[in-house]
């Protein structure tokens, strides 16, 4: 889904974030008071010094976490006060992650992996196997969606990440560190493919990353320090 | 989806999963046979201890159980003979007994005699089977006897030998007969071989004065459960015709509390098996849950519901606990069939076994409660705890369990 001309619409929207981790003495302030809209079509890099926040602010604009204050609201809805299952429901509809670790399901086949998502959200057997089929060609992998991760290689298991995470048409896809397992020919080739399916297919994307090769590629570059937003440029 | 997700992750740990069946397995095979063991002991008993001679199950006149006199007689017994036709029941022999002084030459001894009917008595009672010399008493016979070999013996009687018998009648006068010794049974309970004799039921009517009445009715079926089964009928019946009705438990209750006693104590040990077992499986599954929380955590991160996850994991439990259970129950129940058909021979026991009516062989019993009983409660106490895990997944946090090593 493309949107014509200026007129853009908040996917997420995150108003005076903060987190703490921890009591007292103890009290880590993860991020202090993040305000950040990620606009339909962004392909954002999060940047900044390890223990900035980057991850911090991932899971909570993917719903994996609590923020101590503040509201998060990804396509319209917020997420305050939505129960365990909702939550789930909501990563399942809307989001779609990429992680370092790549996280996929070790018995499961590529086309498993990738229909899994499709089969918790109650897709159609059919419509299921198409899709899942696209997503790994869409990835280049045609070819190998009976190879379970076990015989991929790491660039092969994080293109069956991305296919997963994009089968399920989310609104936005978030992805920590995803490259930082790979090495520089294949985090090129996977920024290639994330930046394509964003300029062709109208992807949101937002990567937490201290990759200089995946910065290049972005649009809008956000810079963090000390669980603060420090900079937000848009090339 | 879950269930096939579910089977796949078992075979993830193959030498695990394999170790857990095994032991699984194999603590199941094991109660599958012991129980059946001790349940085919039990019959063995039952039948052993019933069959040789008080039947499945009696009717009596009210009290003769305390005091078997001669005077207690079955009221209406003719209208009784007729639960023979009932369902579960073969047989139905009419009996009348008292005490007598045998008498041969200088030598008398006290002894029981049983007056019955020589064709249906052999139908109730196993005794006819034990005669070691001559013949069980038969139709047409007048006035013969058969004794256990013990009497015989006390008494210097050989076969053909006749028998002063002495007792008192139904109506206080003395009864006397001289009989005919024309069979010696051994039964190997030497309290029943010295004490038991039996003679001709009609002859024993004239000589004890009872016209045609007679004082118990001893009954046999196909087997021991379908007599049970018709034991409430046969109570009415005797109520009707103002009678009781004995089971085999009451005929027998030392039986019937040597094998509860028995039962109680096989029970004890059962018990701790299985909880061992029940304890090192869902240790070796917690295991595995804690080692796989990070993955879990990726599957919320897709959106897997909690719910859905824990119910994956508690299928794992109950695949393998039913796979374990159904293979020990296979092979127990193949172990059994087999024994079922060499029996076991305990040396050195046969003296005891005798006395208890069993002989020297004891053959198992499988039946559906032996087969299914211990492996179902492995696999219910499983399944039930096998919640625990599932509780602990559905308090994972996302993050924190992505987090996990
Ligand atoms: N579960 C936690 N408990 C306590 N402190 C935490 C927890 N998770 C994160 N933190 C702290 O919060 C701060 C932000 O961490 P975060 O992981 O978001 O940083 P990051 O920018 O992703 O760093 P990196 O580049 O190393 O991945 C760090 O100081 C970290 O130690
Ligand atoms: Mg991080």
């Amino acid at each position: 889904m493309q949107h014509k001309g200026n007129e853009m619409t908040a996917i997420v929207s995150c108003k005076g974030i903060t987190k703490v981790f921890g009591k007292g003495e103890l009290a880590v302030h993860a991020l202090r008071g993040i305000d950040l809209d990620i606009m339909e079509g962004d392909f954002a890099t999060l940047a900044g010094p390890s223990g900035s926040g980057k991850t911090t602010l991932l899971n909570m604009i993917g719903a994996l976490d609590h923020p101590t204050e503040g509201e998060v609201t990804v396509d319209g809805q917020s997420l305050s006060g939505l129960s365990k299952s909702a939550l789930s429901d909501l990563r399942l509809q809307k989001v779609g992650f990429i992680f370092q670790a790549y996280n996929l399901v070790p018995v499961l086949s590529a086309r498993e992996n990738v229909e899994f998502v499709l089969r918790l959200a109650k897709v159609s057997v059919a419509e299921r196997r198409s899709r899942a089929d696209a997503a790994l060609a869409e990835v280049g992998l045609q070819g190998m969606e009976t190879r379970r991760p076990s015989a991929l290689s790491g660039g092969q298991q994080q293109r069956v990440a991305i296919a997963r995470a994009l089968v399920g048409r989310p609104r936005i896809v978030l992805a920590d560190e995803p490259t930082a397992n790979l090495d520089s020919k294949t985090t090129g080739e996977l920024v290639d493919l994330m930046y394509r399916l964003n300029q062709d297919s109208g992807i949101t994307f937002l990567m937490g990353t201290h990759d200089p090769r995946v910065m290049a590629h972005s649009k809008r570059h956000i810079e963090m320090e000390d669980g603060q937003i420090i900079s937000d440029t848009r090339s | 989806m879950l269930a096939a997700l579910a089977w796949r992750n078992i075979w993830r740990q193959p030498v695990r999963s394999i170790l857990s069946l095994i032991g699984l397995a194999f603590s199941s095979l094991l109660l599958v046979f012991m129980l059946s063991f001790q349940l085919g002991i039990y019959d063995t008993m039952k039948v052993g201890a019933l069959g040789l001679l008080d039947g499945y199950g009696q009717f009596q006149p009210v009290g003769y159980d305390d005091d078997p006199d001669i005077s207690r007689l079955l009221p209406n017994w003719q209208a009784l003979v007729e639960a023979a036709e009932l369902d579960g029941i073969n047989t139905a022999t009419p009996r009348a007994s008292s005490f007598a002084i045998m008498a041969s030459g200088d030598t008398s001894f006290g002894a029981a005699i049983i007056g019955v009917d020589p064709v249906t008595e052999p139908k109730v009672s196993t005794l006819a089977s034990t005669i070691i010399e001559g013949r069980y008493l038969a139709k047409g016979d007048e006035a013969t006897i058969v004794m256990g070999e013990g009497l015989v013996r006390n008494l210097g009687l050989t076969l053909g030998d006749n028998v002063t018998m002495l007792g008192t009648g139904n109506d206080g006068a003395v009864a006397a007969d001289v009989l005919e010794l024309v069979g010696i049974f051994s039964t190997g309970i030497s309290g029943l071989d010295r004490q038991i004799t039996q003679m001709p039921l009609a002859r024993f009517q004239d000589t004890f004065n009872l016209g045609d009445n007679i004082n118990v009715i001893a009954l046999r079926g196909g087997d021991f459960s379908a007599v049970l089964q018709a034991a409430p009928a046969l109570a009415h019946m005797a109520e009707t015709e103002g009678a009781v009705y004995l089971r085999w438990d009451e005929l027998q209750p030392e039986v019937k509390q040597m094998i509860t006693l028995d039962l109680s104590t096989a029970m004890l040990s059962y018990g701790v098996m299985i909880i061992v077992v029940v304890f090192i499986l869902l240790n070796t599954l917690y295991m595995s849950v804690l080692e796989r929380t990070r993955e879990f955590g990726g599957l919320m991160a897709v959106g897997m519901r909690p719910t859905q996850i824990g119910t994956m994991v508690w299928l794992e439990l109950i695949f393998l606990s039913l796979l374990g259970a159904g293979i020990g129950i296979a092979l127990g129940a193949g172990v059994t069939l087999w024994v079922e058909n060499v029996g076991i021979q305990f040396p050195g026991m046969d003296e005891v076994f005798r006395q208890w009516g069993i002989s020297g062989r004891v053959y198992p019993d499988l039946s559906l409660l032996s087969a299914v009983a211990g492996p179902g409660v492995i696999v219910i106490s499983i399944i039930i705890l096998g919640l625990i895990p599932y509780r602990r997944i559905l308090g994972l946090e996302p993050v924190t369990a992505m987090g996990a090593a």
